[in-house]
């Protein structure tokens, strides 16, 4: 059984359909990424999955809880194992990076603050983000280092699962591709599974295991990129036909 | 052999000697983040000697932040992570342990925020508000620059964010305006009559509401009212479009803000005021009204007819001349506040705040300035 079981998800916006059935099964350990078109309810899956909004039918296991069907405290145990990375960050406006960093282990870990600003230069280093930043308010910062700050944040509680919600946007490629390289690396070093929102091929083609289509309000395809890239369906042909005209370009050249 | 520590355990961890000779830090049980206040506490109780090796034979299980706690201890008994030796480590916590003890170099502390003091946090607001009322100097000089081009070119007026804006500020302010100025009237027609029942003095309560509430009362509540209501909904409103690059696209486009957001808000709020403080007249006086007969035996009848003669209109003008002048400064300062807000959210809240007091207090102290102006007139 999979740390993320999605089962026949069905999502209506008033007469509007999201989603029509959506499936799939997530194991430990691996890096899945889920795109589609915009307004394709990609966002709002993710929401469902972490608990935030009801599916109109359907069930979403993470970690063996229902998170629609189980009691709020078997919930909240599982919010305490999952980080979840927003598109914009979401951090607390009014406290500086090193308390948002800390707030998880305050709210939810008697430890004492020594500890607790040890923890947070551990986090802000595994995201990436150099000590000066720890005094700095949401606002100071830039659009990269805000994610790396949201990073250091969902990373505080020890997660088994991160959910990023289109991590790389909004970055350059040299700040992205390192961003990916360090979400690899909680990958593989530490085994956290990792389930990315993303419209970024670079980050599809270079760090993921499995890439999930959802089009039509239901999963298109599903498997390794190299598979999913040849997939017979014109929303999924024309995805990707941007990076094959570039790669075919490249072989000529 | 003295250069071996001596033999210590805990729990978490033990210090011993291996058979070689070497000081070994010998892991035990499962480490993780609930348990590192005890862990710290092991680590820390350890004196750690500058050559040691590290095992794991008897380690279940590591995550990140308890091996952090682990390199913290290392490096404050002076031993780079990185070069220690790691020895029967199962494939996974060795992987944990390398990772993170590939982050950081040295034992650096947390930087803090600075603190002002007291006297520094004193001048800094005195330095901030002066230029808040610099910058207030300046955009006044603005919107005068914008309402001049309205005279020469008046088809440049923007007729329809005009009356969108008078309906918002006036129209939809009619009922909490009416209400709070009828609850004033009874509450000043009580008050007074409270008194004026002791000295037999009944009917001078309806001087006093009539002077007291076209003059003053009404005025100023619902000044202090729309300061509220649609100064803050001015810097909400301009706030919002700043942190969406909107004011900037206005620009991009040669059009000038002011022109576009600054002047009709003003207009329609100059226009609007009097209005209200037209209605909250009459409101407070129909309150006093009201109240007269069952408290004070004042009929309606005695009550209008000593109202004519007492309520001479230069007290109604006064009240209405101030409206359209406490409009101009809270739509100034709302729309100020709104078009130099910081470019986050935070902000627009802040200012939003800031907008509400500014307003109020500008409006008291041009209240007292009319005062004195009035009383030097004589009128």
């Amino acid at each position: 059984m999979g740390v993320i079981e999605v089962d026949n998800v069905v999502t209506r916006f008033g007469e509007q359909p999201v989603h029509a059935g959506v499936n799939f099964s997530i194991s430990a350990g691996t890096l899945v990424a889920l795109i589609g078109g915009s307004g394709s309810g990609k966002s709002v899956l993710l929401r469902e999955m972490i608990g935030l909004l009801r599916p109109d039918a359907g069930t979403v296991r993470v970690l063996g809880t229902d998170m629609w069907g189980d009691t709020e405290e078997e919930v909240d145990a599982v919010r305490r194992q999952i980080g979840v990375l927003f598109q914009d960050g979401a951090l607390w406006s009014s406290l500086t990076v090193a308390q948002n960093v800390a707030a998880p282990m305050r709210e939810h870990q008697k430890l004492p603050p020594p500890v607790v600003r040890a923890q947070v230069r551990l986090r802000l280093a595994q995201a990436g983000l150099p000590l000066s930043a720890a005094t700095k308010l949401p606002s100071e910062l830039s659009g990269g280092m805000r994610k790396r700050a949201a990073l250091a944040r969902a990373l505080a509680l020890e997660p088994q699962i991160l959910f990023l919600d289109e991590p790389t946007s909004g970055l350059d490629p040299i700040t992205a591709r390192a961003f990916d390289t360090m979400v690899r690396g909680l990958v593989d070093d530490l085994g956290i599974t990792v389930f990315i929102v993303t419209h970024d091929l670079d980050t599809l083609l270079g760090a993921v295991d499995r890439v999930i289509v959802l089009a039509q309000g239901r999963v298109r395809a599903d498997g390794p990129v190299r598979e999913v890239m040849h997939v017979d369906d014109p929303w999924v042909r024309s995805y990707f036909a941007v990076r094959t005209m570039l790669e075919g370009g490249d072989d000529g050249g | 052999m003295p250069a071996n520590p001596r033999p210590t355990a805990s729990r978490w961890c033990a210090l011993e000697t291996d058979p070689s000779g070497r000081a070994r830090l010998s892991l035990r049980g499962a480490w993780h983040l609930p348990d590192l206040a005890a862990i710290q506490r092991a680590l820390g109780a350890q004196s750690i000697p500058p050559r040691v090796i590290v095992s794991g034979a008897d380690l279940e299980s590591i995550d990140t932040s308890a091996a952090w706690m682990l390199a913290e201890a290392l490096r404050a008994a002076g031993v780079a992570p990185r070069k220690v030796e790691l020895q029967d480590f199962e494939a996974a916590p060795r992987r944990v342990l390398e990772r993170v003890f590939e982050l950081g170099e040295g034992s650096q502390t947390l930087p803090r925020r600075k603190r002002l003091g007291a006297l520094a946090q004193f001048g800094k607001s005195a330095v901030e508000v002066g230029h808040t009322c610099a910058g207030h100097v300046t955009f006044l000089g603005e919107t005068m620059l914008a309402l001049l081009e309205l005279l020469r070119h008046p088809g440049r007026l923007r007729l329809k964010e005009l009356t969108v804006q008078f309906e918002q500020t006036g129209i939809n302010a009619i009922p909490v305006v009416a209400l709070v100025t009828l609850l004033i009237g009874i509450v000043i027609a009580y008050l007074l009559g409270l008194q004026a029942e002791k000295y037999g003095a009944n009917l001078f309560v309806v001087d006093g509401v009539g002077i007291g509430a076209t003059r003053e009362f009404a005025p100023i509540i619902v000044a202090v009212i729309v300061a509220g209501r649609s100064g803050a909904a001015f810097t909400a409103q301009l706030g919002a479009m700043r942190l969406g690059e909107e004011i900037d696209a206005i620009r991009t486009l040669g059009l000038s803000p002011q022109q576009v957001l600054v002047v009709p808000r003003v207009l329609a709020l100059m226009l609007s005021l009097p209005l209200l403080v037209f209605l909250g007249d009459v409101m407070s006086i129909l309150g006093a009204l009201w109240i007269a007969e069952p408290m004070l035996d004042i009929t309606p009848d005695t009550f209008l007819a000593r109202l004519r003669e007492a309520l001479s209109v230069r007290h109604v003008v006064v009240g209405l001349v101030k409206a359209p002048v406490f409009a101009f400064f809270i739509a100034l300062i709302g729309t100020r506040m709104g078009m130099t807000v910081g470019r986050d959210t935070r902000a627009v809240g802040l200012a939003t705040t800031s907008t509400v007091v500014q307003s109020i207090v500008a409006v008291i102290l041009l209240d007292a300035l009319f005062a004195i102006i009035f009383q030097r007139l004589g009128i």
